[in-house]
């Protein structure tokens, strides 16, 4: 990666009184890429993105975006989709779209032009002249995507787009934000939902009580986490897996058993064992720890 | 600055098309009317003509005469009742039709003479009694004996509905005139004399400026006009702050703040705000003013037709329309800005209603010391008092109406004012900033204080 970040913040730190929601973080995105900014609740994910949107100014650190210094004006590049987000109550969805283009600078007839494309793209052509009220909290969430990404902005940031959303919506707002990676944009994407970011991201940082804990791209993360460990579904050999200098730890599902083994023991070692102690098997499968786990794991291991 | 134009235009827009706007609106004048007019027409209706006996204890019953004409004499002669004419003034437009609203007057009150004879006042008034409880009678005047020398004797009036003080007024009126009159000749005026001599004094009353000059006869339709202005300050204030404070709270009551503020910086936001909201309040302001004046070129017509020549707009000099203008939109944006601070700091509109009592019970003080100031408008109280930013659009209005102090007092005011709005905009640009970002809970004092110290 040695283009230049389109975000990048250095040692940044904010607290609110005796508080402290960032301390000394620093991150860097990179264009074409998806970004997950993970943590638990109240690890801060959410002040660390309202300084990258400048709604709040860092108390010490830097911001740097398109490799400037962060300004009002470069707000206009950017599309954010908060997580406490809503409409007004009482405008139509067509004004309301346009209003929000013209916030970020859009001429009006190019805001009348995009408002149409997506609103037909996200199946919403009948409502854009019913007031916002009238939808359903579905399609109102639609609107509020829209909202976010009707200036075509280069760095796009979205705090749990998904919840509240039926899968069917889900893998549409997914369709689209692949397709913007592809057109080169750069997306932050913030969740605590691990198995959505696992799907999505490229990248990520996990941030847990206002610390970093974690970061880098998913690949790396999860080789770095990797145990040896294998997923079994079995009837029998029930005598190998008690035996505790090949495998140390047995976790029991209602679908099989996951099984943690020995260090210096391998899977085929294993596999050999119970075939040559007749268990039937229906499963052998090695896992790689998910994003759940790690999360898990990272955020339990600091208490 | 485009932003900021988006913003008002949004705000204006929306606040205007609502059918609350639409009905307001057309209401507003309706109420006006309603309010004005309406008490007078009510009070002025009578049904049918008041019934009244007259029981002249008298010797040789020499007063039931003259107070059976006072009674029965035309309305328009009469200088203290006000009453009918108002009610007159608001359902008729042409001379004839006033008469005939006269001459119904004219008979509103049919009297009997009631010749006391052989019989006892006791038999008499058990049969006026009766006579009342079957509905025949509205009421009856026990006139005493001894009331033309004696200053101190008392007169009865016995009645069914003794509750319908207009009625009772007029007996009580035309008795007196009746009686005094009855006095006068007795102690040797002659009777051609009686009523010059009981005319009432015209005092004409001329302003002298601070330069010694002469003013225009001053009707006290200045001293009105004070309260019509203090009042109508207070209206607009109590009216649009509402609104004002509903249109700050609204981003936060719909989670919009946060989008807003990743696009437009947090001031242009309030500001646009409180510029939209002042616009449509302006608009329908103009509307309002439009209709009154179309209502007041029709009316001041009728009733100067009729004799209120007084009615006339009293003669104000052109810079009083320049300070009004500046005192009423000072007023308003002073309390706007309160409402722009409290609406940062609350969740909801109906907290916002709470927090904003005590902005209520302000501008109902600036109200009441229009009355101190009126009477000595250049007293240190009302020096004072029309400097105070909170109070000035009113007290110094009373003031530049009354007695209109030296130029500088008058712009010390506008300044003191002027600044106190950019203070408390500065102040609530800064608590909105972060409160439209803290949603569930109102703010406490500390918490604000803390906010306002954040850079």
């Amino acid at each position: 990666m040695n283009t230049r970040p389109t975000v990048s913040i250095d040692h940044i730190s904010k607290t609110f009184g005796e508080f402290t929601a960032v301390s000394d973080l620093s991150l860097a995105v990179y264009p074409g890429r998806v970004f997950g900014l993970l943590g638990p609740n109240g690890a801060g994910k959410t002040t660390t993105i309202r300084m990258i949107v400048n709604i709040t100014a860092p108390d010490s650190g830097r911001i740097e975006m398109f490799g400037q210094q962060i300004t009002p004006e470069l707000q206009d590049r950017i599309g954010y989709l908060p997580e406490e987000r809503g409409l007004y109550k009482k405008m139509k969805v067509g004004d309301q779209l346009k209003f929000f283009a013209a916030l970020k600078n859009v001429e009006a007839k190019v805001a009348d032009k995009r408002v149409d494309s997506w609103l037909t793209r996200l199946k919403l052509s009948e409502w854009k002249s019913k007031k916002a009220t009238e939808l359903s909290k579905g399609m109102q969430q639609k609107v509020q995507f829209i909202s976010a990404i009707i200036h075509e902005p280069e760095l796009l940031i979205l705090d749990e787009p998904f919840s509240g959303l039926d899968p069917v919506n889900v893998e549409v707002l997914k369709e689209i934000i692949l397709e913007l990676k592809a057109d080169g944009k750069t997306i932050i994407f913030s969740t605590h939902q691990m198995e959505v970011a696992e799907k999505i991201c490229d990248d990520i940082c996990l941030i847990d009580r206002s610390r970093k804990v974690l970061e880098g791209s998913i690949r790396e993360v999860k080789r770095a986490f990797s145990r040896n460990a294998v997923a079994l579904r079995l009837v029998g050999g029930d005598s190998i897996l008690e035996d505790r200098a090949l495998v140390t730890k047995v976790l029991r599902h209602s679908d099989g058993v996951e099984v943690l083994l020995a260090e210096n023991v391998s899977p085929q070692e294993l596999l050999k064992e119970l075939i040559a102690h007749g268990a039937m098997i229906e499963r052998f499968e090695m896992i790689e720890p998910s994003l759940h786990d790690i999360f898990i794991e990272k955020v339990t291991e600091n208490v | 600055m485009k932003k900021l134009f988006a913003i008002i235009k949004r705000e204006y827009l929306q606040r205007v098309r609502t059918k609350f706007f639409v009905i307001m609106t057309v209401l507003g004048p309706l109420m006006l009317v309603v309010f004005t007019v309406v008490p007078g027409l009510l009070l002025g209706v009578k049904t049918s003509d008041t019934r009244i006996a007259v029981v002249d204890q008298t010797e040789g019953t020499k007063l039931s005469g003259p107070v059976r004409n006072s009674l029965l004499k035309r309305e328009s002669d009469d200088e203290n009742d006000n009453e009918p004419n108002l009610a007159d003034a608001a359902n008729s437009n042409t001379k004839g039709r006033m008469e005939k609203a006269g001459k119904s007057l004219n008979g509103s009150f049919k009297v009997e003479q009631v010749n006391p004879g052989q019989r006892s006042l006791e038999e008499i008034k058990h049969e006026l009694n009766a006579r009342i409880g079957r509905g025949d009678l509205d009421g009856y005047l026990v006139i005493p004996p001894d009331i033309l020398s004696n200053s101190d004797s008392k007169t009865f009036y016995y009645g069914r509905n003794v509750g319908d003080v207009i009625t009772r007024g007029q007996i009580e009126d035309r008795l007196n005139s009746a009686v005094r009159r009855e006095r006068l000749i007795q102690q040797g005026v002659k009777d051609e004399e009686v009523d010059a001599l009981s005319k009432p004094v015209d005092v004409a009353t001329y302003p002298i400026n601070e330069k010694g000059e002469e003013g225009a006869e001053d009707s006290g339709a200045g001293f009105a006009m004070v309260f019509i202005i203090a009042f109508l300050i207070y209206i607009t204030v109590l009216l649009y702050g509402q609104v004002v404070l509903g249109a700050i709270v609204e981003e936060k009551e719909t989670r919009i703040a946060e989008i807003l503020f990743s696009s437009v910086r947090p001031f242009q936001i309030m500001f646009g705000k409180l510029i939209g909201v002042s616009l449509m309040a302006l608009t329908q302001l103009l509307i309002w003013g439009a209709a009154f004046a179309a209502i007041a070129l029709y009316v001041v017509p009728t009733m100067a037709a009729r004799g209120f020549e007084d009615i006339n707009l009293p003669h104000l000099p052109p810079f009083f329309f320049v300070y009004f203008f500046l005192f009423f939109a000072l007023g308003y944006f002073i309390y706007a800005t309160i409402y722009v601070l409290v609406g940062s700091m609350v969740t909801n509109t109906q907290e916002g209603g709470q927090m904003a009592m005590p902005v209520v019970f302000m501008l109902m003080a600036g109200l009441y010391m229009a009355f101190p100031v009126i009477r000595a408008p250049n007293s240190s109280f009302a020096f004072w008092v029309s400097l105070v930013p909170f109070f000035s659009p009113i007290t110094m209005m009373v003031r530049i109406i009354s007695q209109t102090p030296p130029f500088w007092q008058i712009a010390t005011a506008l300044v003191i004012g002027f600044v106190t709005v950019v203070l408390l905009l500065w102040l609530a640009a800064r608590i909105y900033r972060i409160g439209m970002l803290m949603y569930g809970k109102r703010a406490t004092i500390p918490e604000v204080v803390r906010w306002v110290k954040q850079s």
